[in-house]
């Protein structure tokens, strides 16, 4: 069998597979493959680390059909580098053949038959509008944990709600949630957890046309023109994370966003390497806000911000990058930081009601 | 800068250390003058007992100058293997009280101990602890100096001398200083001291009395400075260890290669233990957990797993050391086994958490957590007071009484 594409198409349509396939394929080393499936018209390529599986499909010239196991890491880098037009792959017992311009190679496959069964969305989708969904996935997946110490965390719960669905993610240190109202994406009074790394590339690849969701058993699959992402539904009872929004806040801080973002990335420049796990102070008072950064052995920086302030003075220190997480998240060019004291969490909003940023403080000794 | 702080630099100096450890190993040599160094034609003295100094015999003297001096010594080439060894044994107990100790050679060290005061005292408190577990645990004597600058311990630790302590109170450190001899001062040597002797300067206060232009005129500009910096105590070099702790961990040989899963998971339960004190005591957390295992034909293997927030917490390591501890393979059994933690940082910044109540989370609730870290901290003051072994998991309670079976 055998498949005429241009590059191009084919080089998106591969690279949007490849970012599934498992970095380490670890106990399945046929999972560093991408499945090639190739049927009248069309080729399909399918990357997956079983939980998650990215499908993507481009329209060629095709003689024959079957499915085959190429190596991902070969086939993408091939594709990267040669030139734009047309790219032949022809597919033997055991190796595949692939020219493009003068060049050629001849690779070896991957059992095709080693390739896992992969879900199959199964009954009638609902269609969800793309715009509101991305922003929606743009502003709570980074709150999920990427520590698979705890698995429950790194899923992003997607629950009803009356008049719509809501998103939620939270790594214990920070909490978002994002209310899409009118969005039917789920049958009322139910709730999933789907793992956040698929959402986040789910959110990568919306466009602007509506997109399809299959909800199964195990499984969501979002269905795209060319592409399918789905992502397996993670088990477990996700916390009870409504007790953690504190019903007010005695303190609130408005400050524009550009100017908070600008000044929190420069301030925290002196925590280096580290600033990850460095905090940064913001001393408020009537005067407006002052952020400052220290970093034992490396200095100390400052900066005043103009802010409005209403409350009692107040200093609270942040995990510099979480801070910047949420004033990124926040869609408004105003925001408002929300605080009690400098232990308990302060909320982050922007603008409207329908999003919220919960983040603890770091404690300094 | 010492008005209003207490005394925490120690300075620790092993009595006639390579003598010391001599008349140590042969107690025949107890009270007899022991002299080390080269014993050549050309040698010197590298260290004199008390009772050789007796004879005038010090280090640096000519060997042929002693042997007459102090007929009746008995004249030793050093074995410096020993003393090294002797000195790791001291350095580990210093290393027991606070990580910041900063080694100048096999036999004084300064330390820190602002940080570890509040688990085993004060300054002076911690000197006297330090003077009895050397006795207790290596049979030598070490003479002590408190104070508020290095400075001024070390001249506290020579006057000492020998098996002494003196303690420099905070805000007496010039009453202290100032009648002491102008040579106390480090970088006073016979040269300085002839030039200063003209100016009629003799002791430190003299020194200190003197403009710093005058002085600077005398013995030169940078020198001058640092001289009359010293005078009044003005020292504010911190105490700096060898290299930066990178990691901190605890390793076991033991005497039969270990196969059974229980006892190494116990014993990594103990190591984790061990070295969440010691982060503590540094205040430091820890990223990165590191378990070294040796087989019994000395290969060795590591695996290692990094969280996302530093910890300090045994509860932690333990959990992770178990976790990659049950991921290998033991083979025919293990001779060493080690548990360490990296990507250290000062515990000063923690990251609060929410009080998240998914019961999956492997480290509990935070509120668990919490609780975990003051029963942890609680288990560190009653240690400080009564010994390490005054409270420990009930899984390591139970490995003693089976061994003591």
């Amino acid at each position: 069998m055998k498949f005429v594409c241009e590059r191009d198409t084919l080089e998106r349509a591969v690279s949007t597979a490849y970012r599934a396939v498992a970095s380490r394929a670890g106990a399945l080393p046929v999972l560093s493959g991408l499945q090639v499936t190739l049927s009248p018209g069309s080729v399909e390529f399918t990357g997956s680390d079983l939980e998650l599986t990215i499908r993507s499909r481009v329209d060629a010239d095709v003689e024959g059909e079957g499915k085959a196991v190429l190596v991902a890491r070969l086939l993408v880098d091939t594709l990267a580098k040669v030139q734009s037009g047309r790219v032949t792959v022809e597919i033997g017992d055991d190796q595949a053949k692939i020219e493009a311009g003068k060049f050629r190679s001849e690779l070896r496959t991957l059992a095709a038959s080693d390739f896992p069964r992969l879900p199959e969305h199964e009954g009638d989708p609902v269609k969800v509008a793309s715009g509101p969904l991305a922003e929606g996935l743009r502003q709570v997946v980074p709150a999920a944990s990427r520590d698979d110490a705890r698995p429950i965390l790194t899923g992003v719960l997607v629950t009803s709600t009356a008049d719509g669905v809501r998103l939620v993610a939270t790594d214990s240190y920070r909490l978002a949630v994002r209310d899409l109202a009118g969005m039917s994406l789920l049958p009322e009074g139910q709730k999933v957890l789907v793992g956040a790394k698929g959402l986040g590339e789910l959110q990568r690849l919306l466009g602007d046309d509506d997109v399809e969701v299959f909800l199964g058993e195990r499984d969501v699959t979002f269905r795209l023109a060319n592409t399918e992402v789905s992502a397996r539904l993670i088990e477990g009872d996700f916390p009870n994370y409504q007790q953690l929004i504190p019903s007010g806040y005695p303190n609130k801080l408005t400050v524009e966003r550009d100017a908070l973002t600008s000044a929190v990335e420069r301030v925290s420049l002196v925590g280096g390497t580290n600033r990850d796990s460095s905090p940064i102070r913001l001393a408020m008072s009537s005067d407006g806000l002052e952020l400052s950064a220290t970093a034992q052995d490396v200095g100390q920086s400052f900066e005043p911000v103009e802010a409005k302030y209403e409350g009692s003075d107040l200093t609270v220190a942040f995990n510099s990058r979480f801070l910047l997480d949420g004033v990124a998240a926040a869609a408004a060019q105003e925001i408002t930081i929300e605080s009690t004291d400098p232990l308990k969490p302060a909320v982050l909003r922007g603008g409207d009601a329908e999003f919220l940023y919960l983040l603890m403080p770091v404690r300094i000794a | 800068m010492s008005e209003g702080t207490e005394p925490a630099i120690l300075h620790v100096d092993l009595d006639a250390f390579y003598a010391s450890v001599e008349q140590l190993d042969d107690p025949s040599l107890q009270s007899r003058p022991v002299i080390v160094g080269g014993l050549g034609p050309r040698g010197v003295v590298a260290a004199a007992s008390y009772e050789a100094r007796r004879f005038g015999v010090y280090s640096a003297t000519p060997m042929g100058r002693a042997r007459r001096a102090c007929p009746e010594g008995v004249f030793l080439a050093p074995r410096f293997e020993r003393y090294e060894e002797a000195s790791h044994d001291v350095m580990g107990i210093l290393r027991s009280f606070t990580p910041l100790v900063e080694p100048l050679s096999m036999d004084e060290a300064f330390l820190d101990v602002h940080g570890a005061r509040r688990l085993h005292g004060t300054g002076p408190e911690i000197a006297v602890a330090i003077k009895a577990r050397v006795r207790d645990d290596t049979g030598l004597t070490a003479s002590v100096g408190v104070a508020t600058t290095k400075f001024l311990a070390k001249i506290a630790s020579d006057l000492s001398k020998p098996d002494g302590l003196i303690v420099v109170e905070s805000g007496k450190e010039l009453e202290f200083l100032h009648p002491l001899p102008v040579e106390r001062l480090w970088g006073v040597g016979p040269a300085t001291r002839k030039r200063l002797d003209r100016f009629g300067i003799r002791t430190i206060g003299d020194l200190a009395a003197l403009p710093e232009e005058t002085l600077t005129r005398a013995v030169g500009d940078a020198h001058g400075r640092h001289l009359h910096a010293l005078a009044w105590n003005h020292d504010d070099r911190g105490v700096e260890t060898e290299r930066r702790a990178k990691s901190v961990g605890h390793e076991e040989t033991f005497p039969r290669d270990v196969v059974d899963r229980t006892i190494l998971e116990r014993e990594v339960l103990r190591f984790a233990d061990k070295v969440a004190s010691r982060l503590r005591r540094a205040g430091l957390a820890g990223r990165t957990v590191h378990l070294k295992l040796r087989y019994g034909d000395f290969k060795t293997i590591t695996r290692s797993r990094t969280i996302a927030e530093p910890t300090d917490l045994a509860a932690d390591f333990a959990r992770i050391g178990t976790e990659l501890l049950r991921a290998v393979d033991l083979g025919a059994g293990l001779r060493l086994l080690g548990l360490s933690v990296s990507q250290l940082q000062e515990a000063v910044a923690v990251q609060e958490a929410f009080g998240l109540d998914d019961a999956e989370s492997p480290r509990g609730s935070e509120k668990t957590r919490r609780d975990r870290g003051d029963l942890e901290r609680s288990v560190d003051r009653v240690r400080a007071r009564y010994g390490d072994e005054a409270v420990m998991p009930a899984r390591l309670v139970r490995t003693r009484s089976e061994r003591d079976a």
